[in-house]
Parts: C-alpha cells; sequence; structure tokens
C-alpha cells in the first residue's frame, strides 16, 4: 500500500524542518523588531516539535519552557519598554549581512562536521525504527547529570577519569545560569536612563 | 489507540497512528470547545444566582443551556475589525496563539486512567511550558492592537504571568516529588483508594501547597481578583479592547480552556484525579477486569475528574463574582511576598516530611496504598532487575531496602552524591 | 501613594520609559457617564490627570430662564438623575423662600421621608457603582435590588422611576397614597439587615481595604479649600452638614429629628449602630473614609425615615398642596443650599417681578468635589484613579447641567 510505504516520520520531520527554517528566514528579512520575535517564537517552537518528534519530550518541553515561554517574553517584554517609538523598524546594512554570513557558515561548518563525525549516520540512509524512540528515562540522566552525577555510568565506578560528583555538567549548567545572570543585569544597566539626578522635572 | 487500528482493523502502522492522531485531535477540541460553551453557560448561570438574577433562561428550552451557542452565531456573524493602527499580522495571529497554546496543553492531560492523548514522562513539565507560551496571546494582541489600553493591558499580563509561574513551578514540584515521576498518569493512580491518599492531605506542608497552586492558578490564567490584563474598569477591556467577532471569541475559549486545565491539573496533582473519594470500582473490582467494566470503570474515573475540574472552574467563578480586583502592585505583593515564600516553605517542609519518613494519610492501617506499585511499568521492571542483580551479590536479598522510591539506583545515587559532597 | 514621580533620585535608578497621554473617558466604563480624564501616565503611575467637562451640557440653567419655577422641576430632576427628588426639594425650598412660604408639619415630614429615602437610593448607586470601579459585580447588584425596591415606592408615591417631579413648591405634587407608609417601613425592616451584607462584601472585605485604605488622601483642609462638600468633605473629617448647620428654612424640615452627623470626631464616627470597625490601614480623608461615610448615611437615612413616618402619620394639617404660581413672581434674589446625598446643591433664582425668572443658577456640589481630582491622583497608580474618582462619587448630569 502506498500510505505504507510512505516515511510519515520523516514527513513530519521535514514539515517541522522547514517551519523552523521558513521562520528563521522570515526573522531574518523581516525588519519590525516585534515581528521578529513572533517569527523567531515560531521557529523555537517549531525546533521543540522537532525534538517531540524525536522523542524526546523533556528537552522539548525544556526549549518551549525556556526559550519561548521565558526568553522570548523577556525580549518582547524589553521591546516594548524600551522601544522608542511603537513598530520600530530596522534595516541591516550590507556590512552586518557579511558577517552574519560569515559567522553562520562557519558554524553550518562546525555543525555538519561534527554531524558526519557520527558513525551511525554516515553510512546511508538510516531507518528511524532501527535508532527506535530514546527509552524514556532521560529526565533522570539528564537532572542527575545537571547535579553532577552521571547515572549513565554508574556501573564503572572504578574508572578513575569518573570522580564521583565531579563528573556531570553540574559546572557548565552552573556556568550557563551565571552568564545568563550577568546578560539580564547587563540588559537592566544598558536600558537604564543615563539621565543625572540633578535634572528635575525631566520626568514630570 | 493506535494500536488498535493496527491490529483490530489490520490498517497499515503509519496509518493507524494517523486515524489515532486525528481521533485525539477531534475529541480534544471538542473538550476546548464544548467545554468553553458549557463554562461560559455556567458561568452566567453562577453569577446569576449569586447576584439574586436568573441568568439565561430562555435559549435552548429549560435553563438557557443553548445561550453561549446563540451567542457564539452572534459572534460569527459581527464584523471583523482591524484597527488602522494595528500591526495586521500580528493583530490577525494573536487570538490563535493563546487558543493554540491551550488546546496543546490538553495533549498531555489524562482524564482517566490511561485515557490521555499523548503518554509522556514529562507531562507535567509539558503542560506548564506549554501555558507559559500562552501569555505571547495577550502580549502581541495588546502590542500589535495600536490602542493605549490594549498596550497597558499586555504589558501587565507579560509581569504578571511570568511572576506566578515561578510560585506555580514550585507547588507543581510537589506532589512530583511525593510520587517521584512528572507522569501525570502515574501521579494519578498513585492517589487511588480512599480520598486520604490524595496528596492534598498527605501532610500539612501539602494542603498549604494545593491552597497557593490554586491562587497562582487562577493568576496564571487571569482570573479575578487577578484579571488586570482586562480590567474593565481601568483599562476598558485590556489587550481585547479592539478585538471583535469571532477572534474575540478565541480569546475566550482559551481563557476557559485554560481555567479547566489548571483546575484538573490541580485535580490530578492534589485531589486524586480519576479516583473518586471512595474506591467503588476498586471495591467491584472492576478497575482490575478488563474488557466492558475496565471501560466502565475508566469512564466512571473520567466523569469524576470531569466534576473535579468542573468544580475548580466553579470556584474560580464564585471567587470571580464576589472579590474586587486586587492592583497590579498589590498582585506582585501577593506573589513576590506571599505565594513564593510560602510555596517555598511548603516544599521544604514537604520535602521534610517525606525525607524523615514522618507519619502521612497514606500510612493509615488499612487503607494507605503502596505509591511505588503504580509507578511506570519500565521503572518497577528496572527495579526488578537490578534488586536481582543485586541479590545476586550480596547473599540475604532482604537487605536491599526498597523504599517509598525504591529503587536500587536511587539508593545508589543518593550514596554517590553524598560522598561526592564529603570530598 | 508610596511612588513619587518628583523623587529625582527614583528617576535616576529607573528604567527609562516614555510617558504617555491616555484619554480615559468619554466612553470608558468606569468615568460615571461622560467625564473625560486625560492622563499622563509614566508606565503604570499617573503623573498628571486632567479632567475635562460639558459632555453632558444641555443648557438647564438657560432653560430655567425661560420657564415658571414649576416648568423647570422635571429639568432639575436631570440634574442629579440618581437623586431626582433631593433635587426638586432644592429648587422647592429655593422657589418657596423667594414667595415666602411655609409649609404645613406634615408637608415637611413628607418631604423628609422622600428626601431620605432619595438618599438611600442615591447611596446604594454609589456604593454598587464604587464596587464596579474597584472591580467587584455583584455588589452592584445587590445594591440596585434594594434601590429598585426604593424605586417601586417612589413609583407608588409619583408615578415615575427616576424623574420624579415629585416635590414642587408649596409641598408635593400629591399625598403618599394608602399604604404606602407601611410598604415603605416593611421595606426599611427588611433593608437594616441587608446593610451588613454591603459591610462584608465590600467595606470590610480585605482586597476592597487594600484598594481604598490611605488612597487618596485628602486633608480637612484641603477639602474646605476647594469647596468639597458633603460625604467628600465629611470623609476627611470635618463636621459639616447643612441639616444640621444650614439655613433655618432647611434646617427646619428637621426640627426634632435626633440625628448625629456622620464624621469621625475624636477617632471615632457616632456610634449609636453596630458599625464594622475603622482598618488601622485607613487614613482619615481616604477613598475608605469618602465610602464609609455613604455607609452610615444610609444607616442614619433609614433612622431618620422611621422617625419620619412616625411624624407623619399623627402630624396635623395638609400634605402640602403645590403652589400653581400662575402669577408673577416677587422681585428679589434668592439663594439657598441643601444637602443632597453628593452634598451642597445649592439653587440662585433672580427675579424681575415676572412669572418667569430673570437668573437660574444652580451650584453643583459634584463639580467642587471633581476638582480635587487632579490633586490627589498625582503620582498615584492606573487602578487608583478609578478608585479615587469613585470615591468622589460623581455625576456628570449635575456638572454639566
Amino acid at each position: 500500500m502506498l500510505l505504507a510505504a510512505f516515511d510519515w516520520h520523516s514527513l513530519f520531520f521535514m514539515f517541522f524542518a522547514l517551519l523552523t527554517c521558513g521562520f528563521a528566514v522570515a526573522m531574518l528579512f523581516s525588519d519590525n523588531v516585534v515581528h521578529m520575535a513572533f517569527y523567531l517564537i515560531l521557529s523555537l517552537g517549531a525546533s521543540a516539535g522537532l525534538f517531540f518528534l524525536a522523542g524526546a519530550e523533556f528537552v522539548g518541553a525544556m526549549q518551549l519552557m525556556i526559550y519561548v515561554g521565558g526568553t522570548l517574553v523577556l525580549l518582547i517584554f524589553g521591546v516594548m519598554l524600551t522601544a522608542q517609538s511603537r513598530f520600530i523598524s530596522m534595516k541591516t546594512r550590507s556590512g552586518e549581512w557579511v558577517m552574519a554570513l560569515v559567522l553562520g557558515g562557519s558554524l553550518l561548518f562546525l555543525l555538519l562536521t561534527a554531524a558526519f563525525r557520527v558513525e551511525d549516520w554516515r553510512d546511508g540512509n538510516p531507518n528511524a525504527a532501527d535508532i527506535g524512540i530514546a527509552e524514556s528515562k532521560t529526565t533522570t540522566q539528564i537532572g542527575m547529570g545537571f547535579t553532577g552525577v552521571r547515572v549513565d555510568r554508574l556501573d564503572a565506578p572504578e574508572d578513575s577519569t569518573l570522580v564521583p560528583g565531579m563528573s556531570g555538567y553540574l559546572l557548565p549548567f552552573v556556568i550557563v545560569s551565571v552568564h545568563l545572570l550577568v546578560v539580564l543585569v547587563g540588559a537592566a544597566y544598558m536600558a537604564r536612563t543615563k539621565r543625572r539626578a540633578t535634572s528635575t522635572g525631566a520626568a514630570a | 489507540m493506535a494500536e488498535f487500528f493496527h491490529t483490530t482493523c489490520s490498517l497499515p502502522t503509519p496509518l493507524a497512528y494517523l486515524v489515532a492522531a486525528i481521533i485525539h485531535c477531534v475529541l480534544i477540541i471538542h473538550v476546548v470547545a464544548v467545554g468553553a460553551l458549557i463554562f461560559i453557560w455556567l458561568e452566567r448561570k453562577v453569577s446569576g444566582r449569586i447576584q439574586d438574577r436568573l441568568g439565561p433562561t430562555r435559549v435552548g428550552g429549560a435553563f438557557g443551556w443553548l445561550q453561549t451557542l446563540a451567542d457564539g452565531i452572534k459572534l460569527i456573524a459581527k464584523e471583523d475589525i482591524t484597527p488602522k493602527d494595528a500591526d495586521w499580522m500580528l493583530f490577525k495571529a494573536a487570538p490563535y496563539v493563546g487558543f493554540a497554546a491551550s488546546y496543546c496543553a490538553y495533549i498531555a492531560l489524562p482524564f482517566s486512567d490511561g485515557w490521555v492523548a499523548q503518554h509522556m514522562n514529562t507531562a507535567v513539565f509539558f503542560i506548564l511550558a506549554v501555558l507559559g507560551i500562552e501569555v505571547f496571546s495577550p502580549i502581541l494582541a495588546g502590542y500589535a492592537s495600536g490602542s493605549k489600553w490594549s498596550l497597558f493591558g499586555a504589558m501587565r499580563e507579560a509581569a504578571q504571568v511570568v511572576s506566578y509561574e515561578v510560585p506555580l513551578g514550585m507547588c507543581v514540584v510537589v506532589p512530583c516529588m511525593i510520587c517521584g515521576t512528572l507522569n501525570l498518569v502515574t501521579i494519578g493512580n498513585q492517589q487511588a483508594g480512599l480520598f486520604t491518599n490524595w496528596l492534598a492531605f498527605n501532610d500539612p506542608f501539602t494542603f498549604v501547597v494545593a491552597v497557593v497552586y490554586f491562587t497562582c492558578a487562577t493568576a496564571s490564567v487571569n482570573r479575578a481578583p487577578f484579571d488586570l490584563a482586562e480590567a474593565e474598569s481601568e483599562l476598558v477591556a485590556g489587550f481585547h479592547t479592539e478585538y471583535s467577532g469571532l477572534r474575540w471569541s478565541f480569546f475566550f475559549m482559551a481563557e476557559y480552556g485554560s481555567m479547566f486545565l489548571v483546575s484538573g491539573l490541580a485535580a490530578i496533582l492534589f485531589f486524586g484525579g480519576w479516583n473518586g473519594p471512595i474506591p467503588i470500582f476498586q471495591v467491584l473490582g472492576w478497575s482490575e477486569s478488563d474488557g466492558v467494566l475496565l471501560y466502565l470503570a475508566r469512564l466512571g474515573g473520567c466523569l469524576n475528574f470531569l466534576l473535579k475540574g468542573t468544580i475548580g472552574v466553579v470556584v474560580m467563578m464564585w471567587v470571580r463574582w464576589t472579590l474586587p480586583r486586587l492592583r497590579i502592585d498589590q498582585v506582585m505583593t501577593t506573589c513576590l511576598k506571599y505565594c513564593v515564600p510560602i510555596a517555598a516553605f511548603g516544599f521544604l517542609g514537604a520535602l521534610f516530611w517525606q525525607v524523615n519518613e514522618l507519619p502521612t494519610s497514606n500510612d493509615l492501617p488499612g487503607i494507605g496504598i503502596n505509591r511505588f506499585e503504580a509507578r511506570e511499568s519500565w521503572v518497577i521492571e528496572a527495579d526488578q532487575q537490578r534488586a536481582s542483580r543485586a541479590a545476586a551479590v550480596t547473599p540475604s536479598p532482604s537487605d536491599v531496602p526498597i523504599g517509598p522510591i525504591g529503587s536500587v539506583e536511587f539508593d545508589r545515587v543518593e550514596a554517590l552524591v553524598m560522598t561526592g559532597g564529603a570530598r | 501613594m508610596a511612588t513619587q514621580l518628583d523623587d529625582a533620585r527614583i528617576i535616576e535608578f529607573d528604567v527609562r520609559t516614555d510617558e504617555m497621554l491616555v484619554n480615559m473617558g468619554p466612553q470608558h466604563p468606569s468615568t460615571h457617564g461622560v467625564l473625560r480624564l486625560v492622563l499622563r501616565t509614566d508606565g503604570e503611575i499617573v503623573s498628571e490627570v486632567e479632567p475635562h467637562l460639558g459632555y453632558l451640557h444641555r443648557c438647564a440653567e438657560k432653560i430655567g430662564e425661560n420657564l415658571t419655577p414649576r416648568q423647570w422641576i422635571p429639568y432639575t430632576d436631570r440634574m442629579d438623575y440618581l437623586a431626582g427628588m433631593n433635587m426638586n426639594l432644592g429648587w422647592s425650598l429655593c422657589v418657596e423662600k423667594l414667595i415666602e412660604h411655609d409649609l404645613s408639619e406634615k408637608a415637611k415630614h413628607l418631604r423628609v421621608i422622600i428626601a431620605e429615602m432619595g438618599r438611600i437610593a442615591s447611596h446604594l448607586v454609589g456604593m454598587g457603582a464604587y464596587g464596579l470601579d474597584l472591580g467587584t459585580f455583584s455588589p452592584f447588584l445587590y445594591a440596585f435590588r434594594e434601590r429598585e425596591k426604593i424605586l417601586d415606592l417612589f413609583e407608588e408615591a409619583c408615578g415615575a422611576r427616576l424623574t420624579y417631579s415629585y416635590l414642587t413648591p408649596g409641598g408635593a405634587t400629591a399625598d403618599l397614597p394608602n399604604g404606602w407608609l407601611q410598604k415603605c417601613s416593611a421595606f426599611l425592616d427588611q433593608f437594616e439587615p441587608v446593610i451588613q451584607e454591603y459591610h462584608a462584601l465590600l467595606t470590610t472585605n480585605a482586597i476592597f481595604v487594600k484598594r481604598t485604605a490611605a488612597i487618596g488622601v485628602m486633608s480637612g483642609e484641603m477639602a474646605v479649600d476647594y469647596g468639597c462638600t458633603g460625604p467628600v468633605l465629611r470623609g476627611s473629617g470635618v463636621d459639616y452638614d447643612l441639616r444640621r448647620d444650614g439655613e433655618e428654612r432647611y434646617t427646619e424640615m428637621y426640627d426634632g429629628y435626633a440625628f448625629e452627623v456622620i464624621v469621625q470626631k475624636e477617632g471615632h464616627y457616632p456610634k449609636d449602630h453596630d458599625y464594622p470597625a475603622i482598618p488601622k490601614e485607613a487614613v482619615l480623608g481616604d477613598c475608605w473614609h469618602r465610602f464609609y461615610v455613604r455607609m452610615l448615611e444610609v444607616v442614619q437615612a433609614v433612622d431618620l425615615v422611621r422617625q419620619a413616618i412616625d411624624r407623619y402619620s399623627t402630624a396635623s394639617g395638609d400634605w402640602g398642596v403645590p403652589i400653581k404660581l400662575t402669577h408673577k413672581l416677587p422681585k428679589g434674589e434668592v439663594y439657598l443650599e441643601t444637602e443632597a446625598p453628593r452634598g451642597q446643591m445649592g439653587f440662585y433664582l433672580v427675579s424681575d417681578g415676572n412669572a418667569i425668572p430673570w437668573r437660574v443658577r444652580a451650584r453643583s456640589s459634584c463639580f467642587c468635589n471633581l476638582s480635587v481630582t487632579s490633586e490627589l491622583c498625582r503620582g498615584c497608580l492606573i487602578a487608583d484613579v478609578p478608585a479615587i474618582v469613585g470615591s468622589l462619587d460623581v455625576v456628570m448630569g449635575e456638572i454639566d447641567r
């Protein structure tokens, strides 16, 4: 049967991937800050869909909660609070295009080389069914990994490279969160008014 | 359900999944849309009775139960106006964002034991994440309307919802911690038996947390006394001032959809989900049987759950028609000075209770259940495997500790964390 | 008013935001008709409020210069349309003062009954609408439920429910119908316990107290300076009520009645009823006190009506047959103020000896009460603007005339 022969998994993958990329491009070519944010929401939401498709519900929900629900709300809030006029529009200069292309190209190159290093992916067309939906223990493993314990390595405690409590992702996790905090403080500082305390009646 | 189509109707696997998915979608959209229909009618009736009025009485015969439908037809017939100053694209898109988010969250909400569109091991987390997206609808609507009142509403909404996500998340963590899972079906099943097994009555702290959860949930779906984003006496109609017709009604459907969602979540997390106060179906043995009896037991559970969710919604209505509205700074104070500390205190208290294995209502002789038995099958299997492995190493299997969480894996992890901390 | 914009230090450390100029009204749910407030806001903080008037101007005073005093009675109904009876009373007394007509005892008691019932009806709207301003709908309907009963009584007496034209120079257009007094007493007996309901829903409600206590605080001096009257003035602790301190022609209506002016003296209100306690957050002169004074006046009006019913049924004389006013008015100039529910309502009449007055003017209490808005709202939050304006309880029909 034709329907049976059709690779539905790939179809949905293509669908979400197209959404992700399409909205990302739309964001690039939009010149309205709030439109950009809206496209970014859709793009990130679609990439969360990709995660769900891969069976990584936790990561997908994480994507929604942190990027879509958290960061972008702050972003839109920031735009609304600080925009000098409503519907502010931005034009990208040609110099910025070049720089973005160089940066984006090198990132793409890096990702492609990294992706092709994975042996399973190199030989031909892997069947999604063979890889299988990830086992449902990801929550525990990732959570424990963030707090410094590699659950997947518990059966090899003699390995000297794995110091208990130190082998997880605690340090990167903390660094990232501190980084986020710094960014927020910096944003608040930059948005702060530069008026001097002695200037009176400026706001009244 | 996909297996059913695959095996019984001998459909090919992808098609079976597709059919199952479509059926689920249609079912959920009916829950949201028909639910909104009923809740809007109910709100009119409830508010009418609270205010010494009759509410709708005519449309559809007795009790005016078709009133909302009549209003829906009116809304469809209304002109869809976009203000001149509006940002056309966002203005059109904003109502659907909210509705889609509210609708999406239902995917992970179980209506009875196993009756859920998509089994998710992280269902609680998923629902919270999707509810967080709903805030975009008022923000974008307010921003795109090109009206100052709408903008005020949007700013209030953003500030309020983002703040209330914090205590809400804290409260949700507590039942997950006691049950040791984020899977809503498991959490529901762990509260089987008498109502004393419901997590709200587990220990004093969980009850406090349940109350705080409901407060924060009311705030996060923008219901009075926290309905600042649409405060009609201050901001005309807040973020939906400029909307009309069907587009406006989408905001309402999203609001009522989320109201039932958070009430249903409260029912599952704290009030036993689909388990009634008295376990009739368990006593009859239907829930352990199969075939029609099991189906009936689950149908009863579903009605139970719908009833609990509706009670939550009615309480929200009751509050709305009784209390004055808070001011924006007071809403923030309520969140930051009351809800967050109480939620944190409740969380710590429940944690303390759990760690020290203080007596819970679940320990009552004869009526308590072993919560671990209701865990997901893979957890039980993994536990059995590890227990047998441990039994092979240690001479006496009775030494293997099986606590409330029960898994050897967790015990070992705990030990590792302890020693790692010591170094 | 915790947030003051004038504080330069706050501006320095704040995130820079744009100011917005927002129109609150004339088509706004909480501006009591067609009041237009122009707010200058910085985020949620209001830095300036400017009331604009005139959207309900109907040239009532000019019309009064083309009609006989009796013909003008319906126009007074439409001034403070929530307390039409009290408007009728003010104008009637003013005309009676010009023609020096004295009423019988019975007519005076009838007027007290009607005026105090009008006060209850008016304050019920003020209370309910204030609840609406603060975002609670039910008290509004509870208030209207009781007000409807008063309007039923009024309808029985004069045939109208809103624009009564009942009290006229000379007395009233008709005597109270048979059995009216019994119905009125029955209503009062039923109504008195309901007041406790309002106290539970509003006066003592924690959220209500939070929204109104220490908001829009107006000192007694300021209230006097701006010419505020009525509950707005007494809410600031100024002991002044025309029913006691007014002109002889008006106060003689209340001669022999036991009543105290509702005002906070030495930290408490007159204690002849079981009042709810004053919350500790409340400051004299804030929105809560203005509201509270109105609530207590309702209780007191119930008392006054009861006394008046007793006296009316035993008093001698007629109910006050209307003067036809077919003859020319005496030459002269009169001004008389009465204590209407919203404050002192004054009517000014100049006659050049014709049947039609040469000049008619009205002094509106709401106009003066409203004038404090911009002062009280400076530096408050947007949500406080309806709370403050609502506590002043303005009726635009009276301001614009």
